[in-house]
C-alpha cells in the first residue's frame, strides 16, 4: 500500500486517457472532464500526460502517503496542505511517508487533479484505465473512492525534476466563461438559432460528469418529441421540449433523441470540465474551418510546454 | 444519402432507416480512418481528428463508400425473452401512456408483449438496446423534461421504439415496466448481450 483515502469529499475518480472507437457500443469517453489540467498535473511529476490521476470534484480530499512520492495539483483553484501547511498549486510536491495531503474545496473551477510519480495503479476495461461510473467499471474498482482505500503506484520509486508550471500555462479559473461552439444538425428546428449567442447562461444545480444543465434561457423548437435518435458527443448540445440546453460531457451517452442544436468546438472540450453550477456562461459562433485553424494555434501555444498537445486539447 | 458537418470534427450522413445505418457504419469503421463511427436510426456520423485530418478528404471518402453497393446480412440469431414486470413502481408512466392512448394497462401488455422484435441500434449507454418494430398505435413521445435517474433495466418507449435502460442514469422516455435481464456485464467475455439485430420477445412476469 502506499496511498490511503483519508476523506474521499464528494466524488475522487482515477481518469487516465478516453475510450476511443467504442461509441458504436454505447461505451462513452470518459477519462478526465479537464484533460488539460490533469495533462498539466502529469506534466510536473515526469508522468505520459494522460497517465491515470486522481480527479476531485467541488469539495476536495485527503489521502496520506504511507511512502516517499511526488505529486502535483493542478485545476481548480483551491487552497492545499501537505500536514497543514500550504502547499503550492502547479509545482512538483515532493512527500515523506506519513505526508497527510488536504486538497481544498474548489474556489473557482470544479476539478482538482492529483497526479503522482510513476502514475496510479488502475484497472483496465475496454482499453482505458478512465473509471466510468455509471456502468462501475475501469480506475479504482470502477467506483469512486471511498474512506481507507488503498492506491498503489504503477511505478515504484520513480524519483523526478522538481519542477513549476509556468504562469501563462496555468489556465486561468473564473466565475464567468466563454466557449467557442458551431452549428449543429438540428439548430435549424430552433425559432431563433442567434439567440444561442446572445444569451447569458447560468450553469445549472444538475450538473455532473454526463452533461451539463445551461439554465436561464428558454428556447422555442419546432420538435414533436419523436426524433429518431442520433449519434451525440461530448460537447453536444441538446434542446429538449421543454427548451431548457444541456451539453453533453465526458460521460454522456453515444445516443439520443432531443434535438442536437450546437456542438462545442474540439478546442474547448477542457473548459467543460470546471464550468461551476452558478457559473455564467455565453456561447461563441465558430465556423468549422475557423474552429479548426484556432485549434492549431491553441495546440502552438500548449506544445511549447506539453509535449503533443493534440492528444490532450 | 446526404452528408453535412455536424460540429468542427464530425460528419453526418443521412440514411433511410436503422438497417442501413448499421451496414453503412460497419463498411465505413472497416477502413479505420475514422476516430468514431457511430450509427443512429436513420443518420451515421463519423468523428475524426481534424488537427491532422483534413475534412474534404474525409467527404471524399465517405462519398466513396456510399457508392460502392450495401451488404443487408438477415440475422438467424435465437429469439431472447426479456421478463417484464409493467407499470406500478417498475413502469411509472404506463398509467399515463394508456391515458394518452386511451387504452387500458391490459390492451397495452397484450399488443407489447404480443410480438418479435429486432434490435435497430445499441448505443446510449452500454447494454442500452433500440428495439424497433412496435405496433403504431403505441407511438408516444419522449418526456417533455428527461428523468435525473431511471433505475437499471427500465423499459421505456418512444417514437416508435422500445428502449432498455442497461444502466441507472438520467434518460427521457416513458418508462412502462421493468426488467430483471441483465443487458450489459463488463466482467463477461461477451459484456453486450443484445446487439444491432438480436431478436427480442417481451414476457410479462408478474414481479421482478
Amino acid at each position: 500500500m502506499t496511498i490511503q483515502v483519508l476523506n474521499p469529499g464528494l466524488q475522487t475518480t482515477i481518469q487516465a486517457t478516453p475510450r476511443i472507437g467504442m461509441r458504436h457500443l454505447g461505451v462513452p469517453a470518459s477519462g478526465a472532464a479537464d484533460p488539460l489540467s490533469m495533462a498539466l498535473a502529469n506534466r510536473l511529476v515526469g508522468n505520459d500526460l494522460l497517465a491515470p490521476a486522481l480527479e476531485v470534484l467541488l469539495a476536495g480530499m485527503s489521502f496520506r502517503a504511507e511512502v516517499m512520492m511526488q505529486i502535483a495539483i493542478t485545476g481548480a483553484t483551491a487552497s492545499c496542505t501537505v500536514n497543514g501547511e500550504i502547499a503550492q498549486l502547479y509545482a512538483t510536491l515532493r512527500l515523506a511517508p506519513g505526508d497527510e495531503v488536504h486538497v481544498g474545496p474548489a474556489e473557482k473551477g470544479v476539478r482538482s487533479y492529483v497526479a503522482f510519480a510513476g502514475g496510479l495503479q488502475a484497472d483496465e476495461v475496454f482499453g482505458s484505465q478512465s473509471t466510468y461510473l455509471p456502468a462501475g467499471f475501469a480506475g479504482f474498482e470502477g467506483r469512486a473512492l471511498q474512506k481507507g482505500d488503498h492506491l498503489d503506484l504503477a511505478e515504484a520509486d520513480h524519483t523526478v525534476e522538481m519542477l513549476q508550471t509556468p504562469a501563462k500555462f496555468q489556465p486561468p479559473m473564473t466565475d464567468s466563461w466563454t466557449i467557442r461552439v458551431g452549428r449543429a444538425s438540428e439548430t435549424d428546428l430552433l425559432q431563433e438559432a442567434d439567440q444561442l449567442f446572445a444569451a447569458r447562461f447560468t450553469i445549472g444545480n444538475r450538473s455532473d460528469r454526463m452533461g451539463l444543465r445551461l439554465e436561464g434561457e428558454k428556447f422555442d423548437i419546432r420538435s414533436d418529441g419523436r426524433m429518431p435518435s442520433a449519434p451525440v458527443f461530448p460537447g453536444t448540445i441538446q434542446c429538449p421540449e421543454d427548451g431548457e440546453l444541456f451539453v453533453l460531457a465526458v460521460d454522456a451517452g453515444t445516443t439520443g433523441g432531443y434535438p442536437r442544436v450546437a456542438k462545442v468546438a474540439r478546442l474547448d472540450l477542457h473548459v467543460l470540465g470546471q464550468l461551476r453550477p452558478g457559473n455564467q456562461l455565453m456561447l461563441i459562433e465558430r465556423r468549422d474551418a475557423d474552429a479548426k485553424s484556432e485549434l492549431r494555434e491553441k495546440h502552438n501555444y500548449w506544445g511549447a510546454w506539453l509535449p503533443g498537445p493534440e492528444r490532450i486539447i | 444519402m446526404f452528408v453535412q458537418s455536424a460540429g468542427d470534427d464530425l460528419i453526418s450522413i443521412s440514411v433511410a432507416n436503422p438497417r442501413e445505418a448499421q451496414d453503412f457504419a460497419l463498411r465505413l469503421r472497416e477502413s479505420q480512418a475514422y476516430l468514431e463511427v457511430v450509427a443512429g436510426l436513420d443518420s451515421v456520423v463519423v468523428q475524426f481528428d481534424i488537427a491532422s485530418q483534413d475534412r474534404n478528404e474525409m467527404e471524399k471518402r465517405i462519398a466513396e463508400v456510399i457508392a460502392q453497393p450495401g451488404n443487408l446480412r438477415t440475422s438467424s440469431q435465437p429469439v431472447v425473452e426479456i421478463p417484464v414486470c409493467y407499470g406500478g413502481e417498475e413502469g411509472p408512466d404506463l398509467e399515463s401512456v394508456c391515458e394518452q392512448l386511451e387504452m387500458t394497462q391490459e390492451e397495452f401488455i397484450a399488443l407489447h408483449s404480443g410480438r418479435e422484435y429486432q434490435v435497430d441500434l445499441a448505443g446510449f449507454t452500454p447494454g442500452f438496446a433500440y428495439i424497433g418494430g412496435l405496433d403504431k398505435q403505441l407511438n408516444v413521445s419522449r418526456r417533455q423534461e428527461p428523468r435525473v435517474c431511471v433505475p437499471a433495466g427500465s423499459v421505456g418507449i418512444a417514437g416508435g421504439m422500445t428502449g432498455l435502460y442497461a444502466l441507472q442514469g438520467p434518460g427521457g422516455w416513458p418508462l412502462i415496466g421493468r426488467t430483471s435481464f441483465i443487458l450489459f456485464d463488463a466482467a463477461a467475455d461477451d459484456p453486450f448481450v443484445l446487439v444491432p439485430g438480436s431478436k427480442v420477445v417481451f414476457v410479462p412476469v408478474a414481479a421482478m
